[in-house]
C-alpha cells in the first residue's frame, strides 16, 4: 500500500552524521516535488554529542511535528536512548539499525517496533574512503531511506552534493559512495516505505529562522546588532554575509545591551535595523526597550523563545515570553507584539514587523520559536507582500526648537533623520517635552505618555491580524508554533465530523479587538493552547476582555512540541 | 601632529560657525561652577572651529549630570539610558558614516555600568570622539564613589572610603585599541577645544578623559586646577611605552598621550545583490 507521508528519524553520536542524512532526505524529497519538514535534536555537549534529525516528507504541506514516526534508523546506538521521549515510536514503527552497532536499547525497543537488521558499513570500501568516512554510515542510510521511499538515486547524489558543497572531492566522493550502496541494499528489503508520486510546484527549501532574515530584508532591514544565542544564531549567522552584499551591516556586539543599543542608534540615523535574540539576551535588552518606546525610535526585536526561565534548555522550544515581550519594562511602555503563523509566515510576519516598526516610531517584538526557526521546510513561496509602510520623516515646517514630541491630533509626529537642516532633536529617554527637552511636571509625562498610548491603541493591523480555518463553534486558539499541530488536529477531527474552527493570531498585542471578535463569533467553546505553564496568552486575552472567562486554557511548558494528537484529545 | 599619521579623509572646512551655534540655549541643570559648564563651552568652541554644521552633528550620552550635555547643544542628539551611549553611537556612525558622532558621558556611566562598552568600543575603533566628563564621584546621584574615586574617600554609602584601586581609564583605553588618547580639563576650556579639534579629526575611536570637578560632592576638586600641567608624554604608536608612562603619571598630565595608526572601521560596501538574488538561493528544481 503506498501512502502520501512518512516520518523518519536519523540519530546517533556526535560525529554520526545524523543532521547531514536529514538533510539529504529533505533535499532530495524536496528537489522531486514533495513537501518535506526536518527539525533537529540535540544532547547536552557543546560539540560532538548525540544528536537525531526528524524529517518529514509527504505529497501535502506539513506544518507540525507528527504523533509518531515510522521510521527510525539508528547511526549508532550511543546515548540515543535519551531522546526516547521526544522521538515517539510504536509497534507500526520499523527500526533500521546494524547489527554490529550491538543491540537496541531498551528506551527504543520498548517501542516493540520491528527492528530491521541492516549491514550498513560498506565491506568494499577503499582503505582512503574508511579513513574520509570513519565508521559514518550516514550517507548509506540517507541513500537507504530515500530509495525505500521511493525517490531516484540522482536526486538523492544531487542532495548529497548540495549539502557538502563545502568539502572536499574525497569527501564528496566517499559520500556519493556510502548514498550509492544504500540505494542499492534498499532493494534487498520490504517495508511500507513508497510515496505515492508528489505534486510538483517552483517551491522554496527554508528555515523558519531564514525566513525572518528574508522577511526583514524584504522590509529594508540594513542593520543588525546581535550577540550569539541559541537557537537563534543561525539566523544572523545566515544572515551576517547577505546583508552585507545588500550593502548593510550586521555587528557582533559585546553583549545584549550593546547590540540592542547599537540597533537603535542605528534606527534613529534613518536605517531600519533589528536585533535578534533568545529569552537570557531579551532579558538583557528589557531596559533599552522601554527607550526606545520613550524615545519614540523604531526597531524590531526578534526572540527566537527557548525553554526558560533562566539560561533553561537552549535548543528546545518554549514559547514562554509572551509576558516579558507584552509587559517587560518598567513604567508604561505599550509597544507592538507579534508571531509568525507558520516557517511560511515567518517572512510575512518579519517584513510587516519592520513596516509597523517604522510608521509608528515604536519597537515591535517578533515572537518566533526555536520549533518554528529551526524547523526546515519545504514551502509554496507567496507573491503577496505586506504594503510597504515607511516612517515619517517630514511635513512640518523647520522650527527652533523644533518640535519632535508634539502634542497634536496624530500621536505619530515627523522624526527628521540627523543631517536634516533646521529640525535638530535629541531623542530622550527622560520624561520630556514636545521639544523633546526633560521635564518633570505632571503635564508633559501624562502628554507624553497618553502620545505613546494613542500610536499603539490606534494600531489597527487590518488583514494581518491574524487567521481563521474552519466554521466550527468550538475554537481553537493559539500563536506560533502551535498553530500547525492545532491545525493538523482541526484536519483529523473533520475527517471524524467534528469541525474546529482555528484561530491564529499574529498580532498578540495590542490585541486585535474587532478582528478577534469577528474570527470568534458564534463560538460556543474556545480553547487557548500555548506553550507555557503560566497560560501567559490566555491571561492576556482575558485581561484585554478579548476572550470571554469562560474560555478554557491549554498551557503546558515546553520542550516537548505540541502533537496533534495531544490537542484532538483535548478538544472532544 | 607628525606627517607620518594621515588625517582625517573629511576636508578642512570653512570656519563660518560661531561656538553660540552650537548652544541650544536651554539651561543646564547643572550645579554652578561644575565643571561639565566647561567641556560644554569647549565642545561648542571645537565645533566652530572644526565647521561642520549644527546639523551633522549627533551628541550621544548616556545618564548623569554629565549626560545631559546634549540637550545644550543645537546639533542632534541621542540621550539614552546609563552606560549605553557608545553603542548608540556605534550604531549610529556605522550606518551613517557621514554624521559627526560624538558620545559623552561620565566615569559612572562610562568605566562602571558602561565599562565593557568602553573596552569594546576602543577594540573596535569606529571613527567617532568620546568624551568623559571625570569627576571621581556619581554626581546625580548624590556623592557615591565611582571607578575613578581615590580609595580613601568618604562617603556616605563608604564610610572611610571604598578601599579599591582607581580604574585607569587611560590605560584601559590604550590596551584595548584606542586610536587616539588625550586627557583635558574643564578649566581650559582652550585648550580642550583644540584636543577636541584634534581628536574629531583623527580617524578611529578617539578618546579624551576630561578632569570636571564636581563642586557640589567633590569641593576639594576645585584645586585641580593648581595641580593640572601641560603633558610631556605624547607618545605615537607605541602602546607599551604609552601605557607604562601613562599608568607611571600621577593623572594630572594634560595633552594628547597616545595616537595609534589603525585604520578605522570601513563603511558599508555598496550593494553587490538585490533582495531577489538572497531569495533565488532558496528555490528548487520547479
Ligand atoms: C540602570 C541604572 N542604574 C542606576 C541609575 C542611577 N544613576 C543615574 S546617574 C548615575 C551615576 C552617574 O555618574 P556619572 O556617570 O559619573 O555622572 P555624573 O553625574 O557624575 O556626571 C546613576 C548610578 C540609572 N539611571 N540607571
Ligand atoms: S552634582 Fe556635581 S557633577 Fe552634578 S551638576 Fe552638580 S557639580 Fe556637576
Ligand atoms: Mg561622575
Amino acid at each position: 500500500m503506498a501512502r502520501t507521508s512518512i516520518a523518519v528519524v536519523f540519530a546517533g553520536s556526535g560525529g554520526s552524521g545524523a543532521m547531514s542524512a536529514g538533510a539529504v532526505l529533505l533535499r532530495a524529497a524536496a528537489h522531486a516535488g514533495y513537501y518535506g519538514l526536518m527539525t533537529q535534536l540535540f544532547g547536552a555537549q557543546v560539540r560532538g554529542g548525540e544528536s537525531a534529525s526528524l524529517v518529514q516528507v509527504s505529497i501535502d504541506p506539513i506544518e507540525s511535528q507528527p504523533d509518531r514516526y515510522d521510521l527510525f534508523v539508528a547511526l549508532d546506538w550511543e546515548k540515543v536512548e535519551q531522546f526516547a521521549a521526544e522521538i515517539p515510536l510504536d509497534e507500526a514503527s520499523v527500526i533500521i539499525a546494524d547489527p554490529q552497532a550491538g543491540t537496541v536499547p531498551a528506551g527504543i525497543a520498548k517501542s516493540k517496533g520491528r527492528v530491521v537488521p541492516v549491514s550498513m558499513s560498506d565491506p568494499a570500501a577503499t582503505k582512503l574512503e574508511r579513513g574520509v568516512q570513519g565508521r559514518r554510515v550516514n550517507m548509506f542510510a540517507a541513500g537507504l531511506v530515500g530509495a525505500l521511499v521511493g525517490l531516484n538515486p540522482s536526486d538523492l547524489q544531487a542532495a548529497a552534493e548540495a549539502v557538502f558543497s563545502d568539502k572536499g572531492a574525497d569527501i564528496i566522493a566517499a559520500n556519493a559512495k556510502g548514498a550509492a550502496a544504500g540505494i542499492a541494499a534498499a532493494a534487498t528489503l520490504t517495508l511500507n516505505a513508497r510515496l505515492d508520486p508528489p505534486k510538483p510546484a517552483a517551491r522554496w527549501l527554508i528555515s523558519g529562522n531564514q525566513a525572518i532574515a528574508l522577511g526583514a530584508l524584504r522590509g529594508g532591514v540594513r542593520f543588525v546588532g546581535c550577540y550569539p544565542i541559541t537557537p537563534a544564531t543561525d539566523l544572523v549567522e545566515w544572515l551576517a554575509p547577505h546583508l552585507t552584499a545588500l550593502g548593510g551591516r550586521l555587528v557582533l556586539g559585546e553583549d545584549e545591551l550593546a547590540s540592542v543599543n547599537m540597533t537603535l542608534g542605528a534606527a534613529y540615523g534613518g536605517t531600519p535595523a533589528m536585533t535578534v535574540t533568545a529569552g537570557p539576551g531579551f532579558s538583557l535588552m528589557v531596559e533599552t526597550l522601554g527607550l526606545a518606546v520613550a524615545a519614540e525610535v523604531p526597531f524590531v526585536l526578534v526572540d527566537v523563545m527557548r525553554a526558560g526561565p533562566s539560561t533553561g534548555i537552549a535548543s528546545k522550544t518554549e514559547q514562554s515570553d509572551v509576558n516579558l515581550a507584552i509587559y517587560g519594562a518598567h513604567g508604561d511602555a505599550p509597544r507592538v507584539v507579534m508571531a509568525p503563523i507558520s516557517v511560511a509566515d515567518c517572512i510575512t510576519t518579519a517584513e510587516y514587523a519592520v513596516y509597523v516598526a517604522e510608521s509608528l516610531q515604536t519597537p515591535v517584538i517578533v515572537l518566533s520559536d526555536q520549533a518554528l526557526g529551526q524547523a526546515t521546510t519545504v514551502i509554496d513561496p507567496s507573491d503577496k507582500r505586506p504594503p510597504p509602510l515607511k516612517r515619517r520623516l517630514n511635513g512640518v515646517a523647520p522650527a527652533t526648537p523644533f518640535k519632535r514630541y508634539a502634542i497634536g491630533t496624530d500621536p505619530v509626529t515627523p522624526m527628521p533623520l540627523p543631517g536634516t537642516p533646521g529640525f535638530e532633536w535629541v531623542a530622550e529617554g527622560l520624561t520630556h517635552n514636545e521639544a523633546g527637552l526633560p521635564a518633570s511636571g505632571a503635564g508633559a509625562h501624562v502628554a507624553q505618555i497618553n502620545k505613546r498610548a494613542k500610536k499603539i491603541a490606534r494600531f489597527d493591523p487590518g488583514p494581518y491580524w491574524g487567521e481563521t480555518w474552519g466554521e466550527g463553534d468550538t475554537v481553537v486558539l493559539a500563536f506560533g508554533s502551535t498553530i500547525g499541530p492545532a491545525r493538523e488536529a482541526a484536519r483529523r477531527l473533520a475527517a471524524s465530523g467534528h469541525q474546529v474552527r482555528i484561530v491564529a493570531l499574529r498580532v498578540l498585542s495590542p490585541v486585535p479587538m474587532e478582528a478577534l471578535a469577528r474570527a470568534l463569533s458564534g463560538a460556543r467553546r474556545i480553547i487557548v493552547v500555548e506553550q507555557n505553564h503560566g497560560a501567559q496568552l490566555y491571561h492576556h486575552l482575558i485581561g484585554q476582555k478579548a476572550i470571554p472567562p469562560s474560555a478554557e486554557s491549554v498551557a503546558r511548558p515546553g520542550p516537548l512540541p505540541f502533537r496533534p494528537s495531544e490537542i484532538a484529545s483535548y478538544v472532544v | 601632529m607628525t606627517d607620518t599619521l594621515t588625517q582625517s579623509t573629511t576636508a578642512e572646512p570653512h570656519c563660518v560657525y560661531a561656538a553660540k551655534d552650537f548652544s541650544s540655549g536651554a539651561h543646564p541643570v547643572w550645579c554652578p561652577g561644575c565643571g561639565d559648564y566647561g567641556v560644554l563651552a569647549s565642545l561648542e568652541r571645537a565645533l566652530a572651529k572644526h565647521g561642520r554644521p549644527p546639523h551633522e552633528v549627533v551628541m550621544v550620552s548616556g545618564i548623569g549630570c554629565s549626560s545631559r550635555l546634549p540637550g545644550y547643544m543645537s546639533t542632534y542628539g541621542f540621550h539614552g539610558v546609563h552606560g549605553r551611549g557608545l553603542a548608540v553611537g556605534t550604531g549610529l556612525k556605522l550606518t551613517r558614516p557621514d554624521l559627526e558622532v560624538i558620545v559623552v558621558g561620565g566615569d559612572g556611566d562610562g568605566y562602571s555600568i558602561g565599562g565593557n562598552h568602553f573596552i569594546h568600543a576602543c577594540r573596535r575603533n569606529v571613527d567617532m570622539l568620546y568624551v568623559v566628563m571625570d569627576n571621581r564621584v556619581y554626581g546625580m546621584t548624590k556623592g557615591q564613589p565611582s571607578p575613578t574615586t581615590e580609595p580613601d574617600w568618604d562617603s556616605e554609602i563608604a564610610p572611610g572610603g571604598i578601599g579599591l584601586r582607581p580604574f585607569n581609564p587611560l590605560a584601559v583605553a590604550i590596551a584595548s585599541g584606542a586610536n587616539y588618547v588625550a586627557r583635558g580639563f574643564s578649566g581650559d576650556p582652550n585648550g580642550l577645544a583644540d584636543l577636541i579639534v584634534d581628536a574629531i579629526r583623527w580617524p578611529g575611536f578617539a578618546f579624551i578623559e576630561v578632569l570636571s570637578p564636581c563642586v557640589t560632592f567633590r569641593p576639594e576638586q576645585m584645586h585641580w586646577k593648581k595641580m593640572v600641567r601641560p603633558s610631556s608624554l605624547s607618545i605615537e604608536q607605541d602602546r607599551a611605552a604609552a601605557t607604562a608612562l601613562v599608568l607611571g603619571d600621577d593623572g594630572f598630565s594634560l595633552g594628547v598621550l597616545y595616537r595609534g595608526d589603525r585604520a578605522p572601521v570601513a563603511p558599508p560596501i555598496k550593494p553587490q545583490i538585490s533582495v531577489a538574488d538572497v531569495e533565488r538561493e532558496f528555490a528548487l528544481r520547479a
